[in-house]
């Protein structure tokens, strides 16, 4: 009964209107472009809502970058150096994010996250990559040793070559694998002067205040509240007023 | 006789009254009245007490010390906030015809901040009201000042009739205040007033302009020969989205001509820029004081009480700005924000000659309308042969000539090396808002001889620090990404559900190899044990043949397929092909248990089928079924 129903609004034309408006709001290089002509307009809150539709579609490097500029523009440091580090997140390689960050971090006077050596490692390559590539090469490795044996063919020098090899990328692999996990623990304050509270109650007294952008990492959570280490202190925000970089936020309603 | 108006006060010391006994009797004598009419400039007080220097006090014991801050303090006129606080509400003009724009203006004699005024007035349905100017003076009436707080209301009648804005409460001070009813009139030909009435106009020059573009607005009030003024510039533009600057303020008062009459008109103007895109609406605001008309004679003595609160908050109309934000496109090195329309002059440069490590001053001259004093100068580029200090003041020196404004830019420039010959060019652009483009002004080079001389001591400082620079650009935000570039996930993937999904099948091939690879080797090492399975699989075959041929009825298929049912069972004893076993062979593996009649009954049909002249009565073998099925149970569990 339920499917002839729909059958019906499909073919009273109900079903092609909105498959064309979803397949219209669901494309994120129009988003992107729709973002981008807002930007240049100037209207900063109408680019934000587009570039934020299509990186929840679809998180891309170039779209969290402009997408920081404009939430920049407005005024929301926390934000832009939130979108800026996601996009380094995606893009290592990617030098405007990598500029606004400095230029972000200069003029607002904040922090760049301190990282341990693994971290760092991990932040040569794309963040996902790493799991790709420990899982090749371990395969790989797996493959070299394994098929020959299967297969009966004589054990060649090349195979045993790949095969070291593979394990060696494997190996080397591993410490950048965590730092990436561990990296996925920093997160960003979101809102101007957050203070930062000794319990995770609204009653509980200030430790200090957190500007916007201020990085910190995340510890623990309970209820509506975060436990954070800054690079000075730890405390309890309230969820709404801290981010993660490996998360990205829900468009606005 | 006159008495200077001072700021003095004499602080009480000790137990001393500040009426203190020292004080002579000035009988009163006439007094001038210009000083209380001079309420359009400010009130000067007289206080008495005050001038009076006393001969008294220089003979009683100095008085202990006290605190600059806390003299100073006790020496400011007391501001009036006790009083009972009074609201007077009128219109201006009362009577206006339809659709003329008049004035509701509600006056209090308290501090803005304390006034609770309604955001939305109660008024008859005829009246369209929009909130206008609001403000606050304190001017000095007496020994205290009174601050007077006026919240204006523009106020449109759309039909003729007698319209009254009901009385109604204010909280002020924490207390409730009663604005009484206020009436208008309103007539399809309302009378001439009496005098002329105060208006006050704003002008720009333009209203179509860029984000940034200083543009000059100028408020006049005709019938004034000025504003009441508290230190706060006398005239005031408020809108959102505007900067208005107070450095670049000037008034004055000339006579224009208005409706007819030769009248003295008070002028204020100043720079106004635009600092936000859209519609940007922008009025003036200003308190006249108290004005005469016509002459007033006072022979004799006379005090004439304070009159009421004489100070009027006027408006302007309201005008609208269409800024728009400066394009994107086309926008030349070295922009430093500069708008209007500017001219370069050729660079100077202190010498052409010049030494390796020695300053010199290169100074630009920009030439232009009023706001080349507002430029910016460009930052110079970090070059490695030229060490190049940043223009001071970054907005240069303004000098006023008869030809116009420049503004000139002072660069000092120290050589590295003697192999340059000339200055490095420092790009400088501007924005014209007559064509809407940007201008390149960047600056030239000059041509220079540079000479070794002597190194200075610390010039390896001076280069390393050049170096060091250079590699340490100053960041700036980029612009806007082509296209939306890579594209991932911001989870990681090892957190993601699928991921240790992908690597099981790896995993599962590898294992599924690796079974196999060890099966096959098992059946290498015991080839009988592969026989048997494929046997026991053939005789499975062969039976349920076997049982279709029975349920067919079909006796030649049915014996062919128990010949071949009893083959394959016993093929892997010898081992040998199933087809060249014969019927002893069959006998010889179920040995005595068997049924050997049985095997030999089906062996002599089926050679008698296939080799003999007459075909062989097979009808009698389908009733053997169970002692068949017997048979290669047997054969079954031997294998």
């Amino acid at each position: 009964m339920r499917f002839a129903l729909l059958l019906g609004f499909w073919i009273l034309g109900y079903g092609p209107v909105v498959a064309g408006e979803i397949s219209l709001a669901a494309s994120p290089s129009e988003l992107f472009q729709d973002g981008t002509t807002a930007f240049r307009a100037n209207d900063y809150v109408s680019a934000i809502k587009a570039y934020r539709q299509s990186a929840a579609i679809q998180p891309a490097s170039g779209t969290l970058q402009d997408l920081g500029l404009a939430e920049w523009h407005r005024g929301h440091a926390g934000a832009a150096v939130l979108c800026w580090e996601q996009s380094l997140w995606l893009e290592p390689f990617n030098v405007s994010a990598r500029g606004n960050l400095r230029y972000a971090r200069k003029v607002a006077q904040l922090e760049a996250p301190e990282l341990t050596w693994y971290e760092v490692v991990s932040t040569w390559l794309p963040a996902n990559s790493w799991a790709w590539i420990a899982g090749i090469s371990f395969w790989v490795a797996v493959a070299m040793v394994m098929l020959p044996a299967i297969f009966r063919q004589p054990k060649a020098a090349w195979h045993q070559a790949l095969a070291a090899l593979g394990l060696t990328i494997f190996l080397l692999s591993i410490p950048a694998h965590i730092g990436v996990h561990t990296r996925s623990r920093i997160g960003f304050v979101q809102q101007k002067d957050t203070p930062l509270r000794l319990t995770p109650t609204h009653e509980a007294q200030f430790v200090t205040r957190l500007s916007a952008g201020e990085p910190a990492r995340l510890e623990r959570q309970r209820g509506n509240f975060l436990l954070i280490r800054t690079n000075r202190s730890a405390g309890w925000v309230e969820r709404d007023q801290f981010a993660l970089v490996c998360r990205i936020q829900s468009p606005p309603t | 006789m006159v008495k200077a108006p001072s700021s003095n006060f004499q602080t009480p010391g000790k137990h001393q009254s500040p009426r203190s006994q020292g004080f002579p009797k000035v009988p009163f004598g006439n007094w001038n009245l210009g000083l209380l009419w001079g309420l359009e400039l400010g009130i000067w007080c007289f206080f008495y007490g005050l001038l009076i220097p006393t001969a008294q006090a220089q003979s009683t014991p100095v008085p202990p010390q006290q605190d600059p801050l806390m003299s100073l303090m006790l020496s400011q006129p007391k501001i009036e906030i006790t009083t009972n606080v009074t609201a007077v509400a009128s219109f201006d003009p009362p009577i206006v015809s339809p659709g003329e724009q008049t004035i509701y203006r509600v006056t209090f004699n308290a501090l803005e901040e304390t006034v609770d005024w309604p955001g939305r007035l109660s008024v008859p349905p005829e009246l369209q009201t929009e909130p206008g100017a609001h403000g606050q003076i304190i001017p000095m009436l007496g020994p205290a000042q009174v601050p007077f707080t006026t919240f204006n209301t523009r106020v449109r009648a759309s039909a003729s009739g007698d319209f009254t804005i009901p009385e109604f409460k204010v909280q002020a001070y924490g207390s409730q205040v009663t604005v009484p009813a206020a009436q208008l009139k309103v007539v399809s030909t309302p009378p001439k007033p009496p005098s002329p009435v105060l208006h006050l106009a704003l002008e720009f020059a333009e209203t179509n302009l860029f984000v940034g573009q200083p543009i000059r607005a100028r408020a006049s009030l005709p019938g004034s020969a000025g504003v009441f003024s508290q230190g706060l510039p006398p005239v005031q533009f408020t809108g959102q989205g505007v900067l208005v600057d107070q450095a670049a303020a000037s008034q004055m008062v000339t006579v224009t001509s208005h409706e007819g009459m030769n009248m003295p008109t008070y002028m204020f103007q100043t720079i106004v820029t635009p600092i936000e895109g859209g519609k940007l609406s922008v009025f003036a605001q200003c308190f006249t004081g108290n004005r005469f008309s016509g002459s007033l004679v006072i022979t004799g003595p006379a005090m004439i009480p304070a009159p009421p609160p004489p100070f009027t908050l006027l408006e302007s109309d309201p005008v609208t700005l269409h800024v728009r934000p400066l394009p994107k496109e086309g926008e030349l090195p070295g922009f430093t924000g500069g708008i209007g329309s500017f001219s370069l002059e050729p660079p100077k440069l202190a010498t052409n000659e010049l030494i390796v490590g020695e300053p010199v001053k290169l100074a630009v001259a920009i030439r232009g309308d009023a706001n080349v004093a507002r430029l910016v100068a460009p930052v110079p580029p970090r070059i490695r042969e030229w060490q190049i200090l940043e223009s001071t003041p970054a907005g240069g020196i303004t000098q006023l000539t008869p030809t116009g404004t420049i503004s000139i830019f002072q660069y000092t420039l120290v050589p590295l090396t003697d192999d340059v010959h000339e200055t490095p060019a420092i790009p400088f652009s501007s924005f014209d808002p007559t064509r809407s483009n940007y201008v390149d002004l960047t600056i030239p080079s000059v041509q220079v001889t540079v000479h070794a001389g002597q190194i200075p001591g610390d010039f390896a400082t001076l280069v390393k620090t050049n170096a060091s620079a250079r590699d340490e650009d100053e960041p700036v935000l980029s612009g806007l990404a082509p296209d939306p570039g890579w594209t991932g996930a911001l989870l990681p993937l090892q957190t993601s559900p699928w991921f240790p999904v992908v690597q099981l099948i790896p995993a599962s091939a590898f294992l599924g190899l690796w079974s196999w690879d060890r099966r096959r080797r098992y059946f290498e090492q015991h080839p009988d044990v592969l026989l048997r399975r494929r046997a026991r699989r053939a005789l499975h075959r062969e039976r349920r043949a076997l049982c279709r041929a029975a349920r067919d009825k079909d006796a030649a298929r049915f014996a062919g397929a128990a010949v071949s049912a009893m083959r394959v069972a016993c093929a892997p004893h010898y081992p040998a092909e199933p087809r060249a076993l014969v019927g002893s062979d069959i006998l010889h593996v179920l040995g005595a248990s068997g049924d050997a009649e049985v095997v030999r009954r089906f062996f002599t049909v089926r050679d008698a089928s296939q080799f003999a002249a007459a075909s062989a009565d097979t009808s009698s073998l389908l009733t053997l079924q169970p002692e068949l099925e017997k048979v290669l149970k047997q054969l079954e569990s031997r294998l």
